[in-house]
């Protein structure tokens, strides 16, 4: 800290083009600006984040011997590494910078009031200028950095993020809360536009993550708790009970051989029976059972909320010794640098919105059902039937737009953004698999805006399906047929239409999975007004999250299709590898720091502190506060409390504070 | 949802009628119809309104070509033959021009006038024209304002047409005979009277 050295410090006051200078007076603040105490310099740019700008700045520092530097622009979020750096450059610590923000906070919103905006950016250079006078050498800490990583969902938005972490030599816990891999893709039957299969895309990438050595893979796993930081995050794992053995773990408890192999043998002998979910219950599975005959990893899961506990599967499995009824849940602590968050999507429950008649008339299904209704892995063998009768449907109308774009407070206000595609896709399956078929796609618009899209929209245009330009009001079925009446008005033709149909597929809007908010939450991730996952700018870093260390891919940032979320999976990797492979991060040096002689040893700081960044130990023979320093975020919770004053906040210490409000309190007046 | 309202009275039936558009309204043979006389992808319209925007018929008259064209997707036979407005296109094309999805609406209007005339449906100034055409060669004969203008402009009086060569009138004659035009334009003349 240079002691006591009298403050000199140099204002410079940014036009941004017209951003600025269009509703401020830059000059006059300039002027002003060297009015004000401790002020021996005061200049104007054009930009000063430009090159010719930080120049200015730097050669300003040397030429007035400055001790201290604030720049009037734009928000810190944009340019405050610009200006610390430009701040180094001229020979000072980069802490000692102070910006005011006189374009977020003043020009762009008192946009027609030139007078009142500048004598406001006055303002905010004079409580920025009696900071700045105040501001200290800091010195940013570092810390090394786990060489490990970790992606919670194992949807192809996971799964991709853990191949890219993997492959780039980075050790990667993928954790997943189903039994196995694959998540929402794994139920497609054919992806748009190319009509791939998607099993067929998908399973290659499922049997590379339970190959890799590099991807620790842990299946019906649930993130429990989440402590650390950037670099060292301390991870719990809750491993439900599965009630199988894999044959590592047999292994590890001395049954040679043994383990589940995925023989099956135990679900011919369980006498329970329930609806299979992977299969929205449209198809029956065991209490012993698997998703499907393509599962990662190839092991059965007892669910233990329906098991009667009766034993004749463990009589199957016999000496592989695989079934453990009494199995409870484990708890597993890894330390890893960054985390991935992918925990993609549920359809919204479309049956709130009760003029559609989802699950009061048979007919009415979603689309992700019908997905499974004409696969032929599903539960009829790729056999696409009405659910009231078993008979093929010739007229099948896709309702769009099913509970998207809907701001009655029932469905959700954004739009799914892949809706449109599947349901032309879906009209292609059935005109491709049953002659003499008609869909009909009711929708409001068609937005088929990515590669080969808008191309796919005119061939399914052009193999027949019927577009009807009208949001369906509502469905109706006959009681005798179980035929559905489906009205909406045909907009172009400004008539009201009834079409009677065999089968109405819902295009569902979309909505973070059940458990999100809760993974959200316990990394300290911030959630949009829509509830998805927030990134940390929506354009220039849609990986990244305000919590350092930990990025996002896929749904669970917003609704995307398969080329979106696997390169979005790509991005977050690519993304959470950077500080792994640099082995150590820098943290803003805005720690808290305990004044021991002030310090009485009360520990209430303790307690209050939302990091656990604090603790009383023993020096000299008195209890006092000792920080973590990596721990402390610089929040201020505990410097605000402190009954002593014991705990100076660097960055935002009392003194500078205070100064910045007599600053704007006394007009500037010392 | 019972379309037939049983009044048990025609009159009553017809006037009660709903203006649903359902299903099965949709003549799948209509829209195959058009696209074969009017050799055009009828069906592809995404009903964007280009062509309405071109159409010089469009704000003087109630003319909106792209209905016609939605009509022809959705195979709506009676309700584009017997809409008068189908014979206020003056075939200029600038709706062929411009249409994104490259179809000719304007073929599209002269298929399903074409269809329409086969079931008699044509207004009485068309078949007048017919009857113009197969006796002067011309569906607007020329006329003295025109022989005047044509003369102060140094051209002749008559145009090199059936108007300066009416011995061709005849071939003329024979090629709308050929077709049956003149009669079938007599007749239903004849029958409106």
């Amino acid at each position: 800290m240079a002691e006591k050295k009298e403050a000199r410090i140099g204002v410079f006051v940014c036009h941004c083009g017209t951003n600025i200078a269009g509703s401020i007076d830059v000059e006059a603040v300039k002027e002003y600006a060297k009015t004000l105490p401790n002020v021996v310099h005061a200049d104007d740019y054009q930009y000063v984040c430009s090159t010719p700008g930080q120049t200015m700045i730097a050669d300003a520092i040397k030429e007035h011997n400055l001790t201290g530097t604030v720049v009037a622009a734009c928000s810190p979020r944009l340019h405050e590494p610009t200006f610390r750096m430009a701040t180094k450059v001229g020979g000072l610590n980069p802490f000692r910078f102070e910006m005011a923000n006189i374009r977020e906070q003043n020009s762009w919103v008192h946009m027609h009031d030139r007078e009142g905006a500048t004598e406001k950016a006055k303002d905010s250079v004079r409580i920025a200028v009696a900071k700045a006078s105040l501001l200290e050498d800091l010195i940013p800490k570092s810390v090394p950095v786990e060489k490990a990583a970790m992606v919670v969902g194992a949807g192809v938005a996971g799964m991709q993020a853990a191949l890219d972490l993997a492959n780039a030599g980075i050790k990667t816990y993928l954790i997943e809360r189903s039994p196995t891999i694959g998540g929402r893709m794994s139920q497609l039957d054919k992806t748009f536009p190319t009509l791939d299969c998607s099993q067929c895309i998908l399973t290659p990438k499922m049997v590379d993550v339970g190959r890799n050595t590099n991807i620790e893979l842990m299946t019906y796993t649930e993130v429990e708790e989440v402590e650390g930081y950037i670099g060292n995050f301390e991870i719990t794992l809750r491993k439900k009970a599965r009630g199988v053995l894999s044959p590592d773990e047999a292994e590890a408890k001395g049954i040679v051989g043994g383990g589940c192999n995925g023989c099956g043998d135990c679900v011919d002998v369980c006498p329970v029976i329930k609806g299979n979910e992977f299969e929205f219950e449209m198809a029956p599975r065991k209490a012993v059972y698997i998703y499907h005959p393509q599962v990662v990893p190839n092991l059965y899961t007892v669910d233990f909320n329906t098991c009667i506990k009766c034993g004749l599967c463990v009589e199957a499995c016999g000496d592989k010794k695989a079934i453990d009824l009494e199995m409870v849940d484990e708890f597993v602590k890894v330390k890893v640098g960054t985390a991935i968050l992918a925990t993609g999507y549920d359809l919204f429950p479309i049956e709130n919105k009760t003029e559609w008649g989802y699950k009061k008339y048979e007919n009415v299904i979603t689309g992700l059902e019908f997905e499974r209704l004409i696969c032929a892995s599903g539960p009829t063998g790729g056999h696409l039937i009405r659910p009231s009768d078993g008979e093929t449907p010739k007229k099948v109308a896709f309702v769009l737009c099913a509970g998207s774009r809907d701001n009655t407070g029932v469905g959700k206000p954004y739009c799914s953004r892949f809706c449109c595609m599947y349901s032309l896709k879906h009209a292609h399956q059935i005109i491709e698999k049953i002659p003499g078929a008609q869909p009909y796609i009711l929708y409001m618009d068609i937005r088929s805006f990515g590669k080969m899209y808008e191309e796919f929209y005119y061939r399914i245009q052009d193999e027949g399906a019927k577009f009807i330009r009208g949001r369906v009001a509502n469905i109706l079925e006959d009681a005798t047929t179980k035929n559905l009446h489906v009205f909406a008005e045909d907009t172009l033709l400004q008539r009201p239409i009834d079409l009677e149909v065999d089968l109405v597929v819902l295009a569902s809007a979309v909505q973070p999975t059940a458990g999100a908010d809760t993974v959200r939450k316990l990394f300290g991730v911030s959630c949009s007004q829509d509830g998805w996952m927030l990134e940390a700018h929506p354009k220039l870093n849609p990986c990244g999250t305000t919590t350092a260390g930990v990025f996002l891919a896929g749904v669970c940032q917003g609704p995307k299709d398969i080329p979106d979320t696997v390169a979005q999976a790509e991005g977050a990797a690519s993304a959470a590898s950077i500080p792994i492979h640099r082995g150590e991060v820098e943290l803003e040096p805005y720690f808290a720091q305990c004044v021991e002689e002030k310090c009485a040893g009360c520990g209430m700081c303790v307690n209050l502190c939302p990091y656990s960044a604090l603790a009383l130990v023993e020096k000299e023979g008195r209890q006092v506060m000792q920080v973590t320093e990596a721990k402390c975020k610089g929040c201020g919770t505990c410097g605000g409390f402190c009954p002593g004053g014991a705990i100076r906040m660097q960055h935002f210490t009392t003194p500078q504070i205070v100064a910045q409000i007599d600053a704007f309190l006394l007009g500037g007046e010392q | 949802m019972a379309r037939e309202k049983n009044y048990g009275n025609p009159s009553l039936e017809g006037k009660l009628k709903d203006r649903y558009y359902y299903s099965d309204d949709t003549n799948r043979d209509f829209t195959q119809e058009v696209e074969k006389i009017g050799r055009t992808i009828a069906h592809m319209c995404y009903q964007c309104g280009t062509c309405t925007g071109s159409c010089p018929s469009a704000p003087r008259s109630s003319y909106r070509i792209r209905l016609f064209m939605r009509r022809a997707v959705l195979g709506l036979e009676e309700e584009a033959l017997t809409d008068p407005d189908l014979w206020l296109c003056t075939t200029c094309y600038s709706c062929t021009d411009r249409c994104p999805r490259d179809i000719a609406p304007t073929d599209v209007i002269m298929a399903m006038r074409n269809l329409a005339a086969r079931r008699d449906i044509v207004p009485r100034n068309f078949l007048k024209t017919v009857q113009a055409i197969y006796k002067t060669g011309h569906g607007v004969p020329n006329n003295d304002v025109n022989r005047a203008a044509r003369v102060k402009l140094g051209m002749d009086a008559e145009p090199p047409t059936t108007c300066g060569f009416p011995e061709y009138i005849e071939g003329i004659k024979a090629i709308i005979d050929h077709y049956g035009l003149k009669d079938r334009a007599d007749r239903i003349l004849s029958e409106g009277e």
